[in-house]
């Protein structure tokens, strides 16, 4: 009973956990399900980072040929994770500030934290810094879709929101409207 | 006299139309017919006009005739009908000069018309055609004006009238309807009785009939009652049956026919009559087709051979003849399936009952031989070469007797008849606390096998973890008398402790399920011993657990499942695609070691 980890076509290393059915089912004792729990939360994540993914559906668990079949399925031992546990899961890294559920009041699609807003805003004012664009007006457009592609990319414009709002609380970022929807000014760091 | 016997007087003054049954048709009318009854004509109807319906044949007579005013007893009510039933053959004349064509109408004989039985329930019935009457199964108030055969079942429900009315003949009703009303009640008259009505009475449609020369006279006051009667006017007396005089003329419902007889006509019933009818205006040839149509659809038959049908199905109701349809066959069918399982259920109970007296004989029979083996086995002990003389004979015996005794009494054990340790009662014991102890030991017997006699294996001989409902079963099966109930078995249970030589614990699940076992069958044991199969032999189902520690699959699953509350184990269900619950149904589980605790992440990192 050796488990091994496991490399997906997509390159990503899966945990050797991965590879022991048991990981698949939801488990009736409360202990063994928080460790179980735990490393999904993990793997999910990690994923989501390699992958850039923001969002993961129960649909995803539902229905085969999604993003996520690599880690929510295991062909090899013939496992899947059932939507009903990964609903249990989700809602564990909903409590923990882990993900959030987006849209709001539904229970079936989490906006994924594998950085948090604030690690995200971090992340934004180091981009507006590096590529030379504090003081002048982003619009969200050229954030989310950079001509050159950039950490940003793709990011999901409530996460973007987040983010730019906690820079605005430290005064390192001011919304404006523009001509064509709303625009952001970035400011240089500790400044104000 | 045929036209009497078979005809019906009709109110000619009514219109056809008005005169049918509801279920009945007018098929083909013509006029300027004349009748012969016989090869006579027959003075009355030489002119009227003939109506064809599916049931009927009516005559009625035209106003015009010139012979009315000689014969002052004819009138419009000379008009009668004649039920195509009783027409066995019809032959067709074209005509020949001045001779008009015509149809002779061969009659059934009344006697082979109308069979003994059917008659009365007919005439009866008949008799009520013009009156509405009321079921008693489903209430319903049946309209008059059905033929015969569908008014003797109720329209709606088809329960027959007969039941509501049990004896037609005996219930005459008050309101003299038509004068045809006595004339149709079922007496059995006599031809020469016949005759003197059709004389004596007028034949006028107002007066209703008064028979003077037919009386029944009573047994006891010798009062001169009605014919139809059954019981005395005066004194309600029964009156005799009217009992038919001649073989033949039996019944005849129709007989009040109001043409006055020429002379003394000499009818024999089982003669068949004839009647001619003489087109005079022509129509003949068409009116010879409608009415062999019409006899070939017998329209007035169908329902009477239903009728008659189910009054065989139900022999012994007689004339009362239930139909086949509606509620009154749910009714029955009813009756006869809880009859069925009432003679089922009895035999069934006697059966049982001769089991158990069976069953006491062979339990006497079995204790007897037991007692028996007994005292040959003492007397064996006791002496085992009883005689110099046949010694090799006799021990050869002995020990195939020893051999067969060991078997006979391992059997009555395992039948649970152990005589020699008679079952403990609490009359055997003063204190109660002391008959539990006692209960105790006897139940340590069963469970482990007599200390004394290895021979007897108890139910835990070779088991280690048995339900409570397993022993409570098989020590009240042991006991055979006086059984114990459960509420004293619990309460044995923690004195087992002391009088068990490997110690029997009682454990609790939480599913309810209670158990007594061995020590190596205590959770804790038992973890160990599973988590280390799994990780010798990786992952089990619950059935390889149950066959590895030789238990049930209900009661291995209960252990398992709570290893796995401790976190030792873990599961892994196989749900396949459908739908996982945590506690899936019918679903496989395999268990696992718990490989989560100890685990590390190998997985990627950034």
């Amino acid at each position: 009973m050796t488990l091994a980890s496991f490399t997906t076509p997509s390159g990503f290393l899966l945990p050797s956990i991965h590879s022991a059915p048991p990981f698949f089912t939801q488990q009736p004792n409360p202990n063994t399900q928080s460790i179980v729990t735990e490393n999904w939360t993990r793997l999910i994540l990690t994923y989501a980072r390699y992958r850039r993914l923001f969002f993961i559906k129960l649909e995803d668990a539902e229905t085969k040929g999604g993003d996520w079949d690599e880690v929510l399925r295991n062909e090899r031992i013939n496992r899947q994770l059932f939507p009903s546990h990964l609903s249990h899961i989700l809602s564990q890294m909903v409590e923990r500030n882990q993900a959030v559920y987006e849209p709001q009041k539904q229970t079936r699609s989490v906006l994924l934290y594998w950085r948090l807003p604030e690690e995200w805003a971090e992340v934004l004012h180091e981009w507006v810094t590096t590529t030379g664009q504090l003081n002048s007006i982003l619009t969200f457009y050229e954030i989310i879709e950079p001509p050159i592609e950039s950490v940003l990319s793709g990011i999901p414009m409530t996460l973007l929101r987040k983010a730019i709002s906690i820079l605005g609380r430290t005064g390192r970022a001011q919304i404006i409207s523009v001509a064509d929807g709303e625009g952001v000014r970035f400011f240089a760091g500790t400044g104000k | 006299m045929s036209l009497a016997v078979y005809t019906k007087p009709v109110d000619g003054t009514i219109p056809v139309a008005a005169l049918l049954y509801d279920d009945e048709d007018l098929l083909a009318s013509q006029d300027g017919v004349g009748i012969y009854d016989g090869n006579q004509k027959s003075p009355p109807h030489q002119s009227g006009s003939i109506h064809i319906t599916s049931h009927r044949l009516f005559f009625i007579t035209s106003s015009s005739y010139p012979f009315r005013s000689q014969s002052s007893s004819a009138s419009l009510d000379d008009s009668f009908s004649l039920d195509l039933a009783s027409i066995s053959q019809t032959e067709y004349y074209a005509g020949l000069f001045t001779s008009s064509a015509k149809i002779t109408l061969h009659l059934t004989p009344q006697s082979a018309l109308s069979p003994s039985g059917s008659a009365p329930a007919e005439a009866g019935a008949e008799s009520n055609n013009w009156a509405t009457w009321e079921c008693e199964v489903c209430g319903y108030r049946n309209p008059p004006g059905l033929s015969p055969a569908k008014s003797a079942v109720c329209g709606l429900c088809g329960v027959p009238r007969s039941i509501s009315s049990p004896s037609s003949s005996s219930s005459p009703s008050p309101a003299p309807i038509r004068n045809s009303k006595p004339s149709s009640l079922p007496t059995l008259s006599t031809a020469s009785h016949l005759q003197t009505r059709a004389i004596s009475t007028p034949p006028s449609p107002d007066t209703d009939a008064q028979p003077t020369s037919d009386f029944i006279e009573c047994p006891a006051c010798t009062f001169h009652n009605h014919p139809s009667l059954r019981v005395c006017e005066i004194c309600s007396t029964a009156l005799p049956p009217r009992v038919p005089q001649g073989a033949h003329a039996k019944s005849a419902p129709t007989s009040r026919a109001m043409t006055p007889a020429p002379g003394p006509p000499s009818l024999d019933a089982d003669e068949p009559g004839m009647i001619k009818l003489s087109f005079r205006k022509g129509g003949d040839k068409n009116m010879y087709a409608v009415l062999k149509r019409s006899l070939l659809g017998k329209g007035w038959e169908v329902k009477e051979v239903i009728a008659r049908k189910s009054g065989t199905s139900t022999p012994g109701t007689g004339s009362a003849t239930p139909g086949v349809s509606g509620i009154n066959q749910i009714l029955q069918s009813i009756q006869t399936t809880s009859q069925a399982r009432q003679t089922d259920l009895s035999s069934a109970l006697s059966d049982l009952e001769a089991l158990m007296n069976q069953t006491k004989k062979m339990v006497n029979l079995a204790k007897d031989l037991c007692i028996r083996w007994e005292a040959i086995e003492a007397k064996n002990a006791f002496n085992p070469y009883p005689t110099a003389a046949t010694p090799t004979a006799s021990s050869s015996n002995t020990t195939h007797d020893k051999e067969s005794a060991k078997f006979i009494r391992n059997s009555l054990s395992q039948l649970g008849l152990q005589l020699p340790n008679a079952p403990v009662t609490q009359d055997m014991y003063d204190d109660e606390r002391r008959w539990v102890e006692g209960l105790a030991v006897e139940l340590a017997g069963v469970l482990q096998g007599s200390q004394g006699m290895n021979s007897v294996g108890g139910i835990m001989k070779r088991r280690g973890i048995v339900g409570l409902d397993e022993i409570w079963g098989g020590w009240n099966r042991a006991r055979g008398v006086a059984l114990i109930p459960p509420s004293t078995f619990l309460s044995v249970l923690p004195h087992l402790q002391v009088h068990t030589n490997p110690t029997l614990l009682t454990r609790s699940f939480p599913s309810g399920l209670t158990v007594l076992h061995t020590p190596p069958y205590t959770h804790k044991a038992f973890t160990a011993r599973l988590v280390s199969l799994l990780t010798l032999s990786g992952e089990k189902t619950t059935l390889d657990i149950a066959r590895e520690e030789e238990v049930n699959v209900g009661l291995a699953r209960e252990m398992v499942e709570a290893v796995e509350r401790d976190g030792e184990v873990v599961r892994d269900e196989d749900g396949g695609e459908g739908e996982g619950g945590v506690f899936g149904g019918g679903k496989e589980v395999r268990w696992w070691r718990n490989v989560f605790v100890e685990y590390a992440w190998d997985g990627q990192t950034f």
